[in-house]
């Protein structure tokens, strides 16, 4: 009986990356159908480098997504560390207001922010774009450093206040350390969600800063566009080597 | 007692900062679709006076409600098919040696870091009719002619299933990681079978998880739009697609506001059902 | 503790500031309709890049254009016959200054000074087109394809492909119980609802992107599909016919409109007056398949493009042919419940 769960864990996962698998054999076939296999070819990469507005929009998709990603760990960090370490009234409310933001559906979330951006009367683009997207990556940062926090000595902060640093020196010195690697977990976890959003996206952006999954979203719908598998098959190999990165940094932090 | 501000300015800047973000772009915004939603539609500024609540009227017209329940039975299949694969898949993964788990569970967060536009587009290459799995199938003979895969409930099923199934997968996980093996030999001792024990214990103290899962996985099918619009051939909407539309398309603000409303309160009540699973399972631990 | 709060909104929104190009043509048009060699050559001629977005149905340009309505978001857009008047009696366009548009007296008078903008105040054509019947010859049995009424035929069940666009559908319901396409009557449009639900069944799928693709794929045999559309379709796939119903097509015409608030209406009327030279309509209406309002670029086509039908109708062909018109908010709205209901599948 010990081999059934064992072919049971290696059938599902086999489901899950046999459409990755196709996308990624699929992107090297020169058939233009995209259904049949008509050889070896590099041409999608090339047709898709040679696109302009494409090449654009990775652009604009790679700088919101570092910028969103940064933002929201830098705010995120300072309110885990608030929620970790202060009293203050309302205390739970922010806390509920972060769990709603995870929990409610994207859509719910892009057309409030659509409301109030327009209210605002805010130009959507990257602003617009850059507000929603820390909103909704914030939340997965605070939890992931509450997390690190929650295993953490509580003497050591009153040491450092004992010794007489400050308030700030004190989260600078002892506390930044020992979050770091949360703080890179949020950050990369912000940086896939913000690549890969479309829901909220659609909502809050405009023709001025488009962004790579709205023009993906475009060619999708057109039809089969083998580009989109080369397209693809980049982004996975980016973000292995981005958690490669991560992995290999925090591995040596560690040590 | 509280320190004054002059004391700790950090302390006050990391407090305004946090609640201005969340109270203007959380709180703000999402009272503002409450007020969307009891205005009156207006062809030329979208919304205006006179308050009312024709929106949600609308919402549990005959003609609108057919739409809706057919949506909640899709996102409510994806939901179980989620639970029947993830659940013994969870129960599967918390018996392999520990050192293995961390890669599985790597593993299966993988296909995460690919664009979920990408990764519903494979789909397609898969179920279309001139499709590998149509080829596949035909080539062994199985069947003669391509079946009818894309464009259809199936199909945004399969989309659904397929984008959400880790959201159903990883909170079962850290349930069953949490279950002691002396509680399930407990239940052997004491007499009990195999499917008793799953029946009376190891079901009741999984539920959380389960509710976790069914809380992550129910509501995003309901809002990811662009499933039906690639895999149902923009037919078999979501009520995504309806909100959408609302606001996109046709600009009735007020009845996508209301839906979306719709939406928040189905959320919070899977929250309050969670949270009172896991009260009662706290007060019979104790 | 406001002015840390104020410093940080500032700090977000400098970092955001991106200096705006002046020299940029925002143009929001139906996707697959416009060769991407037109916009090349009008950046190496001009200087002026292209930003080229995409919409599938009117009503998603109209809601988007009323949307960033403010923000001056686009400079030139494309929208089909009835809109151009909507939009315009709502006061969403700019004047068109002809004094900067060359070529304007090339365009075909008979699809100039129409009902929808009778001076050409405030719009410039396109491209005209229909919208009727494909048909996959290789994959249907049995009697040809004439009539819109031919959809509903048992042997189509699941192989048809219809527009995503609500007015259209409605338009082919409509016709095929001998009311016209425009009627703003909730007696008829429930009618057509009752119709259209009979042909449900037989949908595959409603697409708008692109309604060649859906036979191009082998998942539709027969349905919707514009002129244009199936022309291009005929290139990879050479069994897809275009038919004219008898019912009648559905015509329409697509012009340049510049939105009231947009930022670079000087380079929207060098575009408009680069795509109305003869050479580069003709590059059009020959890569993309409809028709082309410029007279002098008909005769540069070669005779397969001019004396293709699908393109370019024979007068017997626009026989009960309809364009569509501006039936008003109230009916729009009649229409948008019905065909959410129809949509929904149910």
């Amino acid at each position: 009986m010990r081999w059934l769960p064992r072919t049971y864990l290696a059938l599902v996962y086999l489901l899950l990356y046999v459409p990755i698998i196709v996308l990624v054999v699929f992107s090297f076939n020169d058939s233009r159908t995209g259904y049949s296999w008509g050889g070896l070819s590099l041409r999608w990469y090339e047709s898709l480098f040679n696109n302009h507005a494409m090449v654009q929009a990775m652009w604009n998709s790679l700088w919101l997504a570092l910028t969103a990603a940064t933002v929201s760990t830098l705010i995120g960090a300072l309110t885990a560390l608030a929620l970790h370490r202060y009293r203050f009234r309302g205390k739970k409310v922010l806390n509920g207001m972060l769990f709603v933001v995870m929990m409610s559906p994207e859509i719910v979330l892009a057309i409030s922010l659509l409301g109030l951006f327009l209210l605002l009367g805010l130009k959507l683009g990257y602003v617009s774009l850059l507000l929603a997207h820390v909103t909704f990556c914030l939340p997965f940062v605070v939890i992931t450093v509450m997390a690190r926090l929650a295993g953490f000595d509580e003497r050591l902060p009153e040491a450092a206040r004992d010794l007489g640093a400050s308030d700030f020196t004190m989260t600078r010195t002892v506390l930044i350390p020992v979050i770091m690697p949360a703080l890179m977990a949020g950050w990369m976890l912000g940086f896939t969600l913000s690549m890969d959003d479309v829901v909220v996206s659609t909502f809050v952006s405009g023709p001025s800063y488009e962004i790579l999954p709205l023009r993906i979203y475009s060619m999708v719908r057109v039809g089969l566009k083998p580009e989109v598998n080369a397209l693809g098959t980049l982004l996975l190999v980016f973000s292995l080597v981005m958690l490669m990165f991560s992995h290999w940094i925090l591995s040596r932090s560690k040590q | 007692m509280m320190l004054s501000i002059r004391q700790q300015p950090f302390r006050a800047a990391v407090l305004v900062l946090v609640w201005g973000w969340l109270l203007f772009l959380v709180l703000a915004p999402n009272l503002l679709v409450v007020g969307t939603s009891v205005m009156t539609r207006n062809p030329g500024t979208f919304i205006s006076m006179p308050l009312n609540l024709d929106a949600y009227r609308q919402l549990f017209n005959p003609l609108y409600l057919e739409v809706f329940i057919h949506s909640l039975y899709m996102a409510a299949m994806t939901t179980l098919v989620c639970l029947l694969i993830g659940y013994p898949f969870a129960w599967a993964l918390s018996r392999v040696e520990k050192r293995r788990q961390m890669l599985l569970i790597f593993l299966l967060i993988v296909p995460f870091w690919t664009n979920s536009l990408v990764r519903t587009y494979a789909l397609k290459l898969i179920l279309a009719t001139n499709g590998l799995l149509n080829q596949g199938l035909m080539s062994l003979g199985i069947i003669d002619e391509p079946a009818q895969l894309l464009y259809t409930e199936g199909a945004v099923i399969v989309g659904l299933v397929y984008l959400l199934l880790p959201f159903m997968i990883l909170p079962l996980y850290s349930v069953f990681d949490d279950l002691r093996q002396d509680v399930l030999l407990a239940s052997h001792d004491l007499g009990a079978g195999r499917f008793a024990t799953f029946k009376n214990v190891i079901v009741p103290l999984t539920l959380p998880g389960v509710l976790a899962g069914v809380m992550l996985v129910l509501l995003p099918a309901m809002g990811l739009f662009f499933v039906p619009d690639i895999l149902g051939g923009s037919r078999n909407l979501l009520v995504g697609n309806v909100i959408k539309n609302q606001f996109l398309d046709a600009r009735n603000w007020p009845f996508g506001a209301a839906a979306s409303i719709m939406l928040t309160v189905a959320m919070a009540l899977l929250m309050f059902a969670h949270r009172l699973s896991k009260r009662r399972l706290g007060e019979e631990g104790a | 503790m406001k002015k840390i709060a104020l410093a940080g909104m500032l700090a977000l929104g400098l970092t955001g500031c991106s200096s705006d190009d002046p020299q940029v043509l925002n143009l929001y048009n139906w996707s697959e309709y416009m060769p991407q060699e037109v916009l090349t050559r009008f950046q190496e001629e001009t200087g002026i890049q292209v930003v080229y977005t995409t919409y599938d149905s009117n009503e998603a340009m109209y809601a988007r254009l009323k949307l960033l309505d403010e923000s001056a978001a686009y400079d030139l857009a494309v929208p089909s016959t009835y809109y151009v008047s909507k939009m315009r009696n709502e006061g969403l366009l700019m004047p068109i200054d002809k004094s900067k548009i060359s070529g304007l007296d090339q365009v075909d008078p008979e699809l100039t000074g129409l009902d929808i903008d009778p001076d050409n105040q405030y719009s410039v054509p396109y491209l005209w087109g229909t919208t009727g019947i494909g048909v996959d010859i290789a994959d249907i049995e049995g009697e040809p394809v004439t009539a819109w009424e031919d959809l509903w035929g048992e042997r189509f069940k699941g192989r048809v492909n219809l527009t995503n666009d609500m007015r259209e559908v409605f338009h082919v319901g409509l016709r095929v119980l001998g009311y016209s396409g425009n009627s703003t009557d909730p007696q008829q449009i429930e009618e057509a609802y009752e119709k259209l639900t009979e042909l449900m069944p037989s949908v595959r799928t409603f697409n708008s992107d692109a309604p060649r693709m859906p036979f191009l794929e082998g998942e539709t045999d027969v349905g919707m599909i514009w002129n244009g559309e199936a022309v291009m379709g005929k290139e990879s796939m050479e069994s897809l016919e275009y038919v004219y119903p008898e019912e009648g097509v559905i015509a329409w015409l697509d012009s340049f409109v510049i939105p009231k608030n947009a930022k670079n209406p000087e380079a929207a009327h060098k575009f408009i007056s680069f795509v109305l030279q003869p050479e580069i309509a003709a590059l059009i209406s020959e890569d993309i398949g409809y028709a082309t309002p410029v007279l002098a670029a008909r005769e540069l086509l070669g005779d397969e493009v001019s004396g293709d039908r699908a393109s370019y109708p024979a007068a017997e062909d626009m026989v009960n042919a309809e364009f569509q018109a501006d039936i008003g908010d109230e009916a729009l709205q009649i229409y948008a419940r019905y065909w959410e209901k129809l949509k929904s599948g149910l």
